[in-house]
């Protein structure tokens, strides 16, 4: 394969990407900083930030409608149904430019040393084929190149470079929480998030106006879209959109030659590439795999292990809100997270359960928020003779911690395709199933009581521990799993397909195991670390061409 | 008048003010729901920015049209949460839309506050980040290893 490929319409590219989100933008500008000719194929579009309401009146009211989370409900043409009907978790994605960091919270988390040793450490599920120490060099890069804030030196992490922009503030309520942490001796430390809290590369600073999670009306928001995307688009990457891959092209070598797509007219096309990278997330990915089946492969392209689809981790989530008599400004502030606490990460086994969660401390949000049975509970539904009263208690004067928990890996939680349903481009849509275990049910009830001390010792007189529900599932892990046995593995250590060697997974679906960690920081930097493997081994890398 | 607004005639509103003054009612020096507005000119507002709510507003409504208000919406919350959820998004989106009412809770709308740079900062004010410094690393570290600090 050569970095110089001709260029032109019909062009065979060195490189096809499937899905322009986190892991492919990653990808991409690496690739073309190496003089690569790419191609990426995306099913959505450019978000439309004028859509992001955050200024006006209407922004609860309007941010549920244009930057809905849950695909089934917001049914756009990007989307794809994600049958949900047998699993307790929804899985929640934004399918266009960016992908799922359009909307993400920006909490940006490293994974802990013990997350890739849970089998060495813990006695459970699997060891990552590498340790913290040698992913630690591309956090650090990835953190500069995406734009990060937060501050170096967090007691639970090794020793290192941080993030390169100082943090965002405490805020009234950080500055709470991690005084009462102090004085119970547990860990805390400065939120790290992919926001800019200065101006840096195309971002503006942030302006707290805490609507991460219903797109950034300030261009403060480290989403790809923002950030890596142009940069790509600017070194020469062609990113086609409303460009919905159908299965993948296999020749009669073995190797995949491109990728059949639909365009939004509903015309097919082939595009043809040297090697191919899936980024669709760790649902997309093991559909498309399971979708480009051959008869030589007929469980799923790449499933000579068995594992495309299985072990699907999604976070099962908890939140537990305290109410303070101090008005504490929480409808402002990062959205995001002020703190974090990682004081109950680490397996313990008194405490009836393996591996644990981190907290990060958020605002509440605006008065249309307060009226939500989530975080509140129907118990304490607010409305009748209470209202104003009940308004008045929450509105300005509470704090949540939202809690990551880290489920393990379980074959029978899994994507399949649908039989019946399909997307509106006729291709077979996809189906979880997944229930949560009896480990996750007790961790998650060990880590909302200890968050409830949380709050009480920072002064709140009351809490709520938010009821569970099903539309919590941000983060879509696990599906093609990566380790170094073939025969328990759908990809190697560096990403690639055992059964296919000039096809990659940067997405998500490699994690041998979930961590209790917002993911992106780490499907980042395993995909940098993947790509620049690529890189550098693409003399001898065995391609269709 | 979009067709979404037609569908809302006299009778509708009647019956969304009734069960829109038992979820906000009046008191504390704040006007109930109907009072601020949400069954005549807010609801057009809502409709407009959210006409998706319009079908299932309507069927909730038509349900509750010449019963007990009272027992309809007990009835309503327990048998049909998803069409009380758009009622209540409704009610309450629209009440919330009124300027009085914003600032009769002080609240002024997702503000742009910029971050001042603090001097020291604030994770360093009164000790804060030095106690936890001073606990030590938590981290187990990779197997093999020591704790680097
Ligand atoms: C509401 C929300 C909040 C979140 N908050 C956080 C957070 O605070 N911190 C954090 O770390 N993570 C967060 N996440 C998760 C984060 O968004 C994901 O971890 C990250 O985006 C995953 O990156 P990815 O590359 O694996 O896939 P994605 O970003 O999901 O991108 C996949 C892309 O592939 C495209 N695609 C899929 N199939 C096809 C096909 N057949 N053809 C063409 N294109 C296709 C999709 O359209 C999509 O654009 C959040 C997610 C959501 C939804
Ligand atoms: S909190 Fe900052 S980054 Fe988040 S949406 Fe608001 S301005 Fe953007």
């Amino acid at each position: 394969m050569s970095p110089t490929a001709e260029k032109g319409p019909d062009r065979i590219p060195d490189v096809l990407i499937v899905g322009a989100g986190a892991s492919g933008a990653v990808a991409a500008k690496r690739l073309a900083e190496g003089g690569f000719d790419v191609v990426c194929l995306e099913q959505g579009g450019w978000p439309d930030y004028k859509k992001a309401r955050a200024p006006f009146p209407d922004y609860e009211l309007t941010s549920g409608r244009d930057w809905a989370w849950d695909p089934n409900a917001r049914q756009v043409p990007a989307d794809y149904p994600v049958d949900d009907s047998e699993s307790d978790i929804t899985a929640l994605m934004w399918n266009g430019v960016g992908g799922g960091t359009v909307v993400f919270a920006a909490q940006w988390q490293r994974n802990m040393p013990s997350d890739f040793q849970v089998r060495s450490l813990d006695g459970i599920a699997d060891d990552w084929p590498f340790t913290y120490e040698d992913l630690e060099p591309y956090y650090v890069r990835v953190e500069r190149d995406w734009g990060v804030s937060g501050l170096a030196g967090d007691t639970a992490f090794p020793g290192g470079d941080g993030p390169p922009m100082p943090p965002v503030p405490l805020g009234r309520m950080g500055r709470r929480v991690a005084k009462a942490h102090n004085d119970l001796g547990w860990h805390w430390w400065p939120g790290p998030n992919a926001i800019a809290t200065q101006r840096y590369g195309r971002l503006n600073p942030c302006t707290q106006r805490a609507t991460c999670l219903w797109g950034c009306s300030e261009g403060a928001k480290a989403s790809v879209d923002r950030t890596y995307w142009p940069v790509a688009v600017e070194r020469g990457v062609t990113l086609l959109t409303g460009a919905r891959v159908k299965r993948l092209i296999v020749g009669s070598d073995g190797l995949v030659t491109g990728a059949l797509y639909v365009d939004r007219d509903g015309n097919e096309h082939v595009q043809q590439a040297a090697v191919t990278i899936l980024a669709c997330n760790g649902i997309g990915t093991p559909r498309l795999l399971l979708l480009s089946a051959t008869s030589a492969q007929p469980h799923g392209l790449g499933n000579s292990s068995g594992l495309v689809g299985k072990r699907l981790m999604m976070h099962p989530f908890g939140t537990v809100v305290g109410l303070f008599d101090d008005d504490l400004d929480s409808w402002q502030g990062a959205w995001g997270q002020h703190i974090h606490s990682l004081e109950f990460y680490e397996t313990d086994p008194s405490r009836g359960f393996v591996r644990g969660a981190k907290w990060g401390l958020q605002p509440t949000g605006g008065p249309l928020s307060m009226t939500h049975s989530y975080p509140w509970g129907e118990e304490n539904a607010i409305w009748g003779p209470a209202f104003h009263q009940q308004l008045r208690k929450r509105l300005g004067r509470s704090a949540m911690w939202g809690i990551i928990a880290e489920d393990l890996p379980e074959e029978s939680n899994r994507v399949v395709l649908d039989p019946v349903k399909k997307d509106d481009s006729g291709i077979p849509a996809a189906r979880i199933q997944y229930r949560m275990s009896e480990n996750s049910r007790r961790l998650m009830a060990f880590h909302q009581e200890r968050a409830k001390e949380s709050l009480e010792a920072a002064g709140a007189y009351e809490t709520v521990i938010a009821p569970f529900i099903r539309a919590t599932g941000w983060h879509l892990l696990g599906t093609a799993m990566m380790g170094s046995d073939p025969s328990r593995s759908v990809v190697d250590p560096w990403g690639r397909v055992y059964d296919v060697p000039n096809l990659y997974i940067f997405d998500g679906s490699t994690w041998p195991t979930s961590a209790g960690m917002n993911p992106t920081a780490t499907i980042a930097a395993v995909a940098l670390r993947g790509v620049d493997h690529l890189i550098a081994e693409r003399r001898d890398a065995r391609t269709s061409s | 008048m979009t067709s979404a607004l037609a569908r809302f005639d006299p009778g509708r509103r009647a019956a969304l003010e009734a069960v829109a003054n038992l979820l906000i009612p009046s008191g504390d020096g704040m006007p109930s729901a109907s009072e601020a507005g949400v069954a005549g000119r807010w609801l057009d507002e809502v409709l407009r920015l959210r006409p998706d709510f319009g079908p299932p507003l309507a069927a909730v409504l038509d349900g509750l049209i010449g019963t007990d208000p009272e027992v309809a919406l007990a009835r309503l919350r327990s048998t049909d949460p998803a069409g009380f959820g758009v009622l209540a998004e409704v009610v309450a989106g629209g009440y919330f839309l009124n300027p009085k009412v914003r600032s009769a809770i002080n609240y002024p709308g997702q503000q742009s506050v910029a971050i001042v740079p603090e001097q020291p900062p604030d994770y360093e004010q009164d000790g804060l980040i030095a106690s936890v410094i001073a606990r030590g690393p938590i981290y187990r570290p990779t197997p093999g290893r020591k704790r680097d600090r």
